[in-house]
């Protein structure tokens, strides 16, 4: 059955860190966009050498954290100004009352903050995923202990079974393996 | 944390020139002998007035050093890479902490009974004072304070000897010596500047207190420290140095700014919350005071100045890694002057703002005097710790 696979893309295991690095370089001049390196830890700098700028997450962050304050500012006040007017400890009933709703607003905005957060994180990396084209490939598993990969995708537009294949071993890719889908 | 893929070979030992300071610190000296010279006239003429405006600016530039030796101390307890390159300034700053003593003796030997009220107050006549008496008292005071300064001075200038010792031979006792000196360093500046809080500046009244006071004083001398370290690298850059020095460390000490000045507003808004809240005489004093009258209007530009405007720019990411953390930081010093203004100066008028010719001598006194100081202790060492084990981690820095 495996011939009748779509392929999804070229995988290639490097040496170390920094080999991975300076093949990351190369494959980011080379121009593909559709394409990720796997590592058994976080390896600072990569998302300079991958090309990938900064990420977007901290708009949601902060549509998320400021949505917090509004609501927190609207949930107290409503109530003790227009709902609910009730003088309590002897407190101004006036603006000047706001100290007291300052930890509501602070803690709200930190929840929201946190939720948007996490939501945008997993929207982001399109989790929860269930299946991945790459655990097709047996050495790949390695990504979790000692193995550095670079999976290049066949969607990429520069992709070619060749001359990707040529370009990823000229760069120090060893174990060039087709993966399908 | 740095990335694993270039290889570097050490960077060459950099040292100031001291062509490059020109003037500035003749300059600095005669701002420092003038300002001092008017404060003195002050001495004379008006005790109780100089007396405040000294404790002003004393407590203003003394808290900031204080800080530096927080952020050396820090550096070295959590085995930071980051720093490096920065680190030298910080254990600059932090050395000029010996001379504060010296700058205290005209307050606690001649001023003392003009601006700490339970000074000469006999026992038995206030008893909310005598149940203080165990730690209110003139023995206990002086040997605070002696305590203070050796410790202070002892950790700042260990550090500073051991980080310039290790530029000439290069040992790694040293960095395991640091570690040390440094885990209780917070400790000590941690202690240090709490109680010297609770001593000279919670106790210009005796009846007020509040717990959260020296976290409070330590949050603004913290940001103003860094805010300033910003400033000293920003400055020796644009004379050519430090090049190593690029936009990712920028980029942390900025998260620091924008870090305390949230700590600074969370600290601050806890003590007056429970203050408020809570609405007993004996503690709302300090607010009454600073919320009526022309006050009013210096403690909400400071709830503003310090918070609410640096908070939202700093969050940016593209002002921490531009020249605009610079003008951040700038304006933080200016805040820090302002809640130290506000901390001490209404203790004396409280019926509102009374500027005196001998707060702006004070400040310039001993703004000219430790910047006189710091400059001469800029040429003494190399620019940045040029054999520090951790010193490549710094250079290839990144986010």
């Amino acid at each position: 059955m495996a011939e009748y696979r779509k392929i999804y893309g070229l995988g290639a295991q490097f040496e170390s860190a920094a080999a991975l690095m300076h093949a990351a370089e190369k494959i980011r001049d080379a121009g593909f966009s559709k394409w990720d390196v796997h590592t058994p830890y976080p390896v600072h700098g990569m998302d300079k050498a991958m090309g990938l700028g900064k990420s977007w997450l901290s708009t949601p962050v902060l549509i998320g954290g400021a949505t917090g304050t509004l609501t927190a500012t609207l949930l107290t006040f409503i109530p003790s100004w227009g709902i609910y007017p009730m003088i309590v400890h002897g407190k101004p009933f006036n603006w000047a009352t706001v100290p007291a709703f300052f930890p509501i607003m602070f803690e709200l905005t930190v929840l929201f903050s946190a939720f948007s957060t996490v939501f945008a994180l997993l929207i982001m990396n399109q989790l929860p995923k269930w299946y991945h084209p790459v655990f097709n490939w047996e050495r790949f598993s390695r990504v979790t202990d000692d193995g550095f990969f670079i999976v290049i995708e066949a969607r990429d537009a520069k992709f070619s079974e060749t001359k990707t294949r040529a370009l990823l071993e000229e760069i120090g890719g060893l174990h060039v393996t087709l993966i399908h889908d | 944390m740095s990335d694993h893929s270039h290889e570097i070979t050490p960077p060459a030992a950099e040292k100031f020139d001291a062509k490059h300071i020109g003037g500035l610190s003749q300059i600095l000296l005669v701002c420092g002998v003038g300002g001092i010279g008017v404060s003195a006239i002050g001495f004379f003429v008006a005790r109780q007035q100089f007396a405040f405006s000294w404790l002003f600016a004393f407590t203003y530039f003394f808290t900031i050093c204080c800080g530096a030796l927080f952020w050396t101390s820090l550096q070295h307890a959590t085995d930071s890479e980051w720093s490096v390159l920065v680190r030298r300034q910080m254990e600059n700053l932090a050395k000029l902490l010996p001379w504060f003593a010296l700058l205290f003796l005209p307050l606690i030997l001649f001023c003392a009974p003009y601006l700490w009220k339970w000074w000469n107050i006999a026992p038995g006549v206030d008893p909310l004072l005598d149940f203080k008496q165990g730690y209110l008292n003139h023995t206990f005071f002086y040997a605070r304070a002696a305590g203070y300064f050796l410790f202070l001075a002892w950790v700042s200038h260990s550090l500073w000897k051991r980080s310039t010792s290790q530029d000439a031979d290069g040992a790694a006792k040293h960095t395991f010596a640091m570690r040390k000196f440094g885990i209780g360093g917070i400790v000590v500046v941690a202690l240090a500047i709490s109680f010297a809080g609770f001593d000279w500046l919670m106790g210009l009244d005796y009846h007020w207190f509040s717990t959260m006071w020296g976290v409070y004083v330590f949050a603004g001398a913290a940001g103003s420290s860094m805010s300033l370290l910003v400033l000293v690298i920003t400055v020796l850059k644009s004379k050519g140095y430090l090049k190593l020095v690029n936009s990712e460390h920028y980029h942390i000490m900025g998260k620091f700014m924008l870090a305390f000045s949230i700590f600074w507003a969370y600290i601050g808004y806890s003590q007056y919350m429970l203050i408020w809240y809570a609405n007993i005489p004996e503690e709302t004093i300090y607010f009454r005071i600073r919320n009526t009258d022309s006050w009013w209007y210096f403690s909400q530009f400071l709830v503003i100045g310090r918070f609410f405007l640096p908070f939202p720019v700093l969050l940016m990411q593209a002002t921490k890694k531009t020249k605009y953390i610079n003008h951040v930081a700038v304006w933080i010093l200016v805040m820090q002057l302002l809640d130290i203004y506000v901390i001490v100066l209404p203790a004396l008028h409280r019926t509102g703002f009374r500027p005196s010719l001998f707060d702006l001598s004070a400040l310039v006194g001993i703004g000219g005097l430790m910047g006189w100081l710091f400059l001469r202790n800029l040429v003494q060492s190399n620019l940045f710790p040029t054999r520090d084990p951790r010193l490549l981690g710094s250079i290839k820095l990144s986010n």
